[in-house]
């Protein structure tokens, strides 16, 4: 039934960043839903991207996954993208944007889809990791539970959707496509997010690893909690005994961590 | 056996009378000084600690904290920890402002994240002028929540709404629901775990429905500044704490030294949602199709496995995903995508049980993040089994073999009840720890 | 008796024909894009290049090069005579004698064709090529019989005209394979195309002993790779049409040999079927394993993957040159699969498995791992390395290369650097300033990614003084010595086997002797047939006072290790795997131990089940058997080359 030219599907994209090295890429939970985008609509389905239009920044290698085009709505850094986006859905008709769940860079609040939810009407799914078919104007969407569980879900278009890490891989970028790809500008008028201004942003400290407080009654169990071997350092070995003990020893373990049920 | 400490008023009076027939014996039963002929009280210093297993005398004086190893506690004496201590009641009587707490109540249980998020509640709660109270909302279902002994002064619990229960996703009841407290409480702050459990997307739409701009990876909270991780991990953003907050876990101490009132609030109107996402419940996932870097259990494959079809069944009815290692994918025996370890995936399960793999040291890498590592090999000297946290030495069929008849067994005679102690156990044994 | 102009009239016949197949066939070449090439100069060093470079290889195969000298070169000297004698009708003895002599000789070398055609090896192609024994010693008795019955040698009237006739029919048969063939796609094609392919090689610096095995740059604004024949360079489809499907290559072929879908001998017919038009329906030697023949089909300007070729065929490729290596036709199949590898990565965005992730990673983290690129020295943290960035000048720079985040190349690591150090090496590391070499990028064709990473390191390595480069790595130091040049990297690299061998003879370092069993050397394809590094470390073992002993396949044929070229990574399913079959192969040397000299071999090779011989580096054998003690370092301290020193 994929791909079908008459649904009009958008993909919020934004500027990523890999999180060891820190450098700019496509963002991997916007490229996935770039990809789920491509897998419903085809190429017919929009790519909207809302920045100053720096394709080393991620947007080519948005492009190098065969997109014609990615629309640009120009905006500068500090420029707020709710309104910018708000009005370019209003003026389009899309039944379903689909973007990533968090931002790679700046504040990554994931606030984006929800504001324009709100503000355009539309019931909002988060964390899918697939949209299984589209019927009667409405959408069977697959979300993504933790530990690869999944709940179906049905929505009414138009909606707006998250897209989760648990989503297909996208596919990888070419260069050639990237080189191909064009940015179509968008005019804006991009209000400047003076909230933000304010804020100060350093780069991560490590956060303090939470130690194990023992709230002991005594001396001795704080002696204990203080010198208590930790965990993992050699296990136990089990040589001796039938089959059936050693089975059961590992089936404890099991239960235990309540892997079994 | 009971672990209540009870006093045996008897044994005690013989232990005194030392003119008692039983008393030598009761004496001597218990090491502990008796009196010489004398009159003199004598210790007998052979008689103190118990024989280790390496032939060492260890002498115990936690107790018997140790919990049995140590052969010689006595009876009189009872274990400490058996005391339960009643943690001293805080009372809000008319709280000036509320500060709301949206638990996730992951399996009707309050998750850690969520006991933190209450701690950091209390920290604002303190932290003010004016009296507080810490309002925890709990939508659907609740087992075992011990909202008291989390900190929770006031309690807004709702199973359903309209006679929709509030359980599975409905997002938009929960806001309505939430809406209803906003309107009633108006809480100072609200406050969500930033979790995939449903805090996160909650607390992001109701920022959107209240105009507020939430802060969001919040992790370092008080009154006035609040510190976010931004993108990534990467930058932390220093920022007037607003209103909602969505707090990222570990962010402050769960409470532990008062117990709460969590008195009951009832909302007085509850409000008529017309939902437009429908919930179609869980879909069945068949547990080796779930990657391998989100699987939460694998059973992984190596050379030493013979018997395919035997190890696919025992993963079938253990409920696990497949792993396998580098020679049983290059071998054709596994996919590709099913390969464990740094040239193939970086697995995090919790529980990682190696079937005749020796572990290579890729392997190893890959396996760096799994929390209880199981071990069966017939090589009880290869890698494997030095890392592994439990190692069983034998032939992998036989073994694969019986734990299927035991999981067969389970599936036939499911023993819920001792289930259940054994998690809580472990639990338990995690806090402790 | 038959007319006088039928003889004459046939062979001008033949040659027109061949003429016009001829330049058919050089339409069909130059569908190809253009390389400029050296016209004149290459058509003058042509025989020079097929009697030294290519008899070179063919000898390799002693009764094979005498019997192609006897034939092929009693056909050159008959066609030369047999132009004057039979066309202009020149009636001397001074032509008809060495006419007779020379179709004696071609004569002789198709019987020893024929013998071997009777029952050939897997690895050469039958359909037309079975025919061409018979047609050659047609051409030659035919040619031998006439001539010997038109010259006076003979008394008059001895021959008869059914004779004649007869003869004519053989000689018509001759000349339709042999040179109307030679130019209509017939077996002896090879002929005249390998002719003008060694005369318009597209790597000149691989005649007269040199040696040229780095990947030309893919122009990044230009065409990204091939996609169909056409998109290869004229002279890549010359050669393609000069191969004789002897099967060489096949038979050293390692991915062959696994069963995955490759043969470099099918590769190139297919290419040819591709440049001509057409369908493999004709092809009539080995299949690739797992596949069916006839289902290719193709022309010079429709797709060539999932046309003629699958892609799993081009990704199952370890690159290691052993075709090329034996090929007599020195045809550069590598070249041509990285040409179609790049289309698909760089157009396409097709790099199978891990491809994608490897290259992402590269891209976003400059290792293929995806390792926090500032992790780069962890492994050396309690090393104190010296750094570039530190010292600005140094003899020695090595490169680490990404075996940095392997916990098993880091030993390997580490034996070296105890190595320099007990050597007193003025050496420096560039610490987390390097990256990825690029190889593995290049390889599955990823220019644009390797011509970044390149880029950036020529561009820290300029910061630096160093009069050379060592590494651990074979593929980082072909990349480093072969392939920078074209970025404005020219260096002075050495493998570390070279450089701990040249420490040994300088008497830097001793060695004890090695206490183990047999030893076996693997060569690795990219510090041997690459480069050309045989020697060093088998010198290196013999000072460790090993006697190697030499698995079947070593040298110049040693086998691969199947980790070369992005393999593991396309992971492209066969049915046994590369690495067990070179570790059978030391299994039959009863070895205990392979040395290898590099990280990846070792990765490859450790990953067979055990039992299996031991796998060691060499720079861990040597840092084994290292003797330290206290006055040497002092004693060549002095020795030492003073650049280090006028900085100090």
């Amino acid at each position: 039934m994929w791909p079908d030219p008459d649904l009009k599907v958008a993909s919020l994209v934004s500027n990523g960043q890999h999180p060891k090295s820190g450098r700019s890429r496509r963002a991997s939970q916007d490229a996935r839903a770039v990809e789920l985008g491509l897998k419903m609509a085809g190429a017919a389905s929009r790519v909207i991207h809302v920045g100053d239009g720096d394709r080393e920044g991620g947007l080519d290698q948005y492009l190098g996954m065969g997109l014609p085009e990615i629309t640009l709505l120009n905006a500068d850094e500090q420029a707020d993208a709710v309104p910018v986006l708000l009005e370019y859905l209003k003026g389009a008709s899309f039944d379903i944007v689909l973007t990533g769940v968090h931002a790679e860079q700046g504040e990554a609040s994931g606030m984006v889809p929800y504001l324009l939810a709100e503000q355009l009407g539309w019931p909002l799914v988060s964390h899918i990791a697939d949209i299984r078919k589209v019927e009667g104007g409405r959408a069977e969407v697959l979300q993504a539970l933790p530990r690869g569980q999944r709940r179906l879900l049905r929505v009414p278009l138009p909606f707006i959707a998250t897209v989760d890490s648990a989503a297909a891989d996208a596919r990888q970028y070419a260069f050639g496509a990237a080189r191909r790809g064009r940015l179509v500008d968008a005019i804006t008028d991009a209000p400047v997010d003076q909230a933000r201004q304010e804020w100060t942003c350093a780069p991560a400290k490590p956060r303090p690893k939470r130690l194990h407080v023992a709230k002991a009654k005594s001396a001795a169990d704080r002696f204990k909690a203080a010198t208590a071997k930790p965990q993992g350092q050699g296990g136990s070995v089990i040589r001796e005994g039938t089959d059936q003990e050693k089975a059961t020893a590992i089936m404890e373990l099991l239960v235990s961590e309540g892997v079994v049920r | 056996m009971s672990d209540t400490p009870r006093r045996n008023p008897r044994m005690e009076w013989i232990l005194r009378n030392r003119l008692h027939p039983e008393h030598e014996m009761l004496a001597a039963a218990r090491n502990g000084p008796t009196r010489g002929p004398t009159g003199l009280l004598r210790k007998n210093p052979h008689a103190v600690g118990f024989i280790g297993p390496h032939g060492i005398r260890r002498i115990d004086r936690s107790a018997g904290l140790s919990g049995g190893a140590s052969g010689s506690s006595s009876g009189g004496r009872g274990r400490s920890t058996g005391a339960k201590v009643e943690l001293p009641l805080h009372r809000v009587d008319n709280p000036d402002f509320y500060v709301a707490v949206v638990v996730d109540l992951v399996a009707g249980r309050l998750s850690s994240h969520d006991r933190d998020i209450l701690g950091q509640a209390r920290l604002l709660v303190q932290g003010a002028e004016e009296q507080g109270a810490v309002v925890a909302v709990a939508l659907g279902e609740a087992r075992e929540a011990n909202f008291e002994l989390a900190g929770a002064d006031r309690l807004v619990s709702l199973t359903e709404l309209n006679g929709r229960p509030l359980s599975g996703y409905c997002p938009e009841h929960r806001l309505a629901v939430l809406e209803a407290v906003e309107s009633q409480l108006a809480p100072r702050f609200w406050l969500f775990p930033d979790s995939i459990h449903g805090g996160a997307d909650l607390g992001s739409r109701l920022s959107a429905r209240l105009g507020e701009r939430p802060a969001v990876h919040a992790w370092k909270v008080d009154a006035q500044q609040t510190v976010c991780r931004g993108g990534t991990q990467r930058t932390d953003w220093h920022r007037p704490t607003a209103r909602v907050l969505l707090l990222a876990e570990e962010c402050a101490l769960p409470v532990d030294e008062t117990r709460h009132e969590a008195k009951p609030i009832e909302l007085d109107t509850l409000p008529d949602v017309s939902a437009l996402i429908e919930d179609l419940g869980p879909v069945d996932v068949d547990p080796s199709k779930i990657a391998l870097g989100e699987a939460e259990f694998i059973l992984s494959a190596g050379n030493g496995i013979r018997d395919w079809d035997q190890f696919h069944a025992v993963a079938t009815a253990l409920g696990a995903t497949e792993g396998a290692s580098r020679v049983a994918v290059d071998d054709g025996h596994m996919p590709r995508g099913r390969q464990v370890g740094a040239t193939g995936t970086w697995v995090t399960a919790r529980v990682y049980v190696a079937v005749g793999i020796s572990g290579a040291i890729q392997h190893l890498q890959g396996i760096g993040q799994c929390d209880k590592v199981i071990a069966i090999n017939l090589d009880d000297s290869c890698d494997m089994i030095k890392r592994a946290d439990l190692s069983v030495i034998g032939d992998s069929q036989a073994i694969l073999g019986e734990l299927l008849r035991l999981a067969a067994a389970r599936q036939d005679n499911p023993d819920t009840a001792s289930d259940d102690a054994a998690t809580d156990m472990t639990e338990e044994a995690r806090h402790v720890a | 008796m038959l007319p006088e102009w039928l003889l004459p009239a046939l062979v001008i016949m033949a040659l027109g024909l061949f003429a016009i197949g001829a330049l058919r066939r050089i339409l069909l070449w130059r569908a190809g894009r253009p390389e400029p090439v050296r016209l004149i100069a290459g058509l003058m060093a042509m025989p020079r290049r097929y009697l030294v470079d290519l008899h070179h290889v063919v000898a390799r195969d002693k009764a094979m090069s005498n019997t192609h000298v006897a034939t092929a070169g009693g056909f050159v000297l008959s066609m030369l005579l047999i132009i004057p004698v039979h066309v202009f009708g020149l009636d001397s003895r001074w032509l008809t004698l060495p006419l007779l002599v020379s179709t004696i000789i071609m004569f002789t070398g198709a019987v020893f064709v024929y013998r071997r055609r009777r029952n050939p090896p897997a690895r050469l192609s039958k359909g037309p090529w079975m025919r061409l024994p018979k047609s050659l010693l047609t051409f030659s008795a035919s040619f031998f019989l006439l001539t010997l019955l038109a010259s006076d040698v003979l008394p008059e009237n001895f021959g008869h005209w059914v004779l004649t006739g007869v003869l004519l029919i053989g000689v018509t048969l001759g000349l339709a394979e042999l040179l109307f063939g030679m130019g209509w796609g017939g077996p002896m094609k090879h002929a005249f195309a390998g002719a003008l392919h060694l005369a318009f090689h597209r790597r000149p610096e691989r005649f007269g002993g040199g040696r040229s095995t780095g990947l030309k740059p893919v122009d990044l604004d230009g065409m990204l790779g091939v996609a169909e024949p056409s998109d290869f360079k004229w002279n890549q489809l010359l050669g393609f049409d000069a191969c004789v499907q002897c099967g060489r290559c096949e038979a050293v072929c390692p991915a062959f040999a696994a069963g995955q879908p490759l043969n470099p001998k099918k590769l190139i017919q297919d290419m040819v079927v591709g440049l001509a038009g057409g369908t493999d329906a004709h092809y009539a030697g080995s299949p690739y394993p797992g596949r069916d023949v006839g289902q290719a089909q193709g022309s010079p300007h429709q797709p060539i993957v999932d046309g003629l070729v699958s892609a799993e065929t081009l990704w199952s490729c370890t690159t290691c040159r052993a075709c090329v290596e034996e090929c007599p036709m020195m045809i550069e199949h590598v070249d041509a699969i990285v040409d179609m590898r790049r289309h698909l990565t760089l157009e396409r965005g097709e790099t199978p498995n891990k491809g994608a992730e490897v290259l992402d990673n590269l891209i976003a983290t400059d290792n293929p791992g995806g390792y926090e690129p500032d992790s780069r020295m962890n492994w050396a943290a309690d090393l104190a390395l010296p750094l570039m960035a530190d010292k600005q000048v140094a003899d020695v720079l090595f490169w680490v290369s990404d075996g940095c985040f392997d916990m098993r190349s880091q030993r390997i690591l580490r034996a070296f650097v105890k190595i320099l150090k007990a050597a007193n090496v003025d050496f420096a590391v560039l610490g987390n300033e390097e990256c990825d070499s690029g190889d593995v990028a290049r390889r599955l064709g990823d220019d644009a990614t390797f011509q970044t990473l390149a880029r950036h390191n020529v561009a820290t390595l300029r910061k630096y003084r160093f009069s050379r480069i060592v590494t651990t790595d074979p593929h980082a130091f072909h990349v480093l010595k072969n392939e920078y040049g074209d970025f404005g990297g020219h260096y002075d690299v050495m493998h570390h086997s070279t450089f701990i061998n040249e420490l040994v003879t300088q008497g830097r370092i001793q060695l004890d002797r090695f206490k183990g069993g047999a030893v076996t050397y693997h060569d690795p394809c990219y510090l041997g047939r690459y480069n050309g590094e045989y020697e060093s470390p088998r010198a290196l073992l013999a000072a460790l006072g090993i006697q190697v002993s030499e698995m079947e396949r070593s040298g110049y044929r040693s086998r691969c290790c199947g980790g070369g070229g992005g393999a593991p990574i396309t992971d492209i399913p066969g049915e046994h795997r590369i690495a067990d079959m070179r570790v059978d192969d030391a299994r039959k040397v009863e070895a205990e131990t392979i040395a290898v000299a590099c990280q990846q071999c070792t990765a490859m090779l450790e990953g067979v089940v055990e039992p299996r011989p031991e796998i060691r580096d060499l720079a861990e054998l040597v840092a084994e058997g290292l003797i330290v003690d206290a006055a040497g370092p002092a004693s060549t301290a002095t020795a030492r080359p003073s650049l280090a020193e006028e900085v100090h």
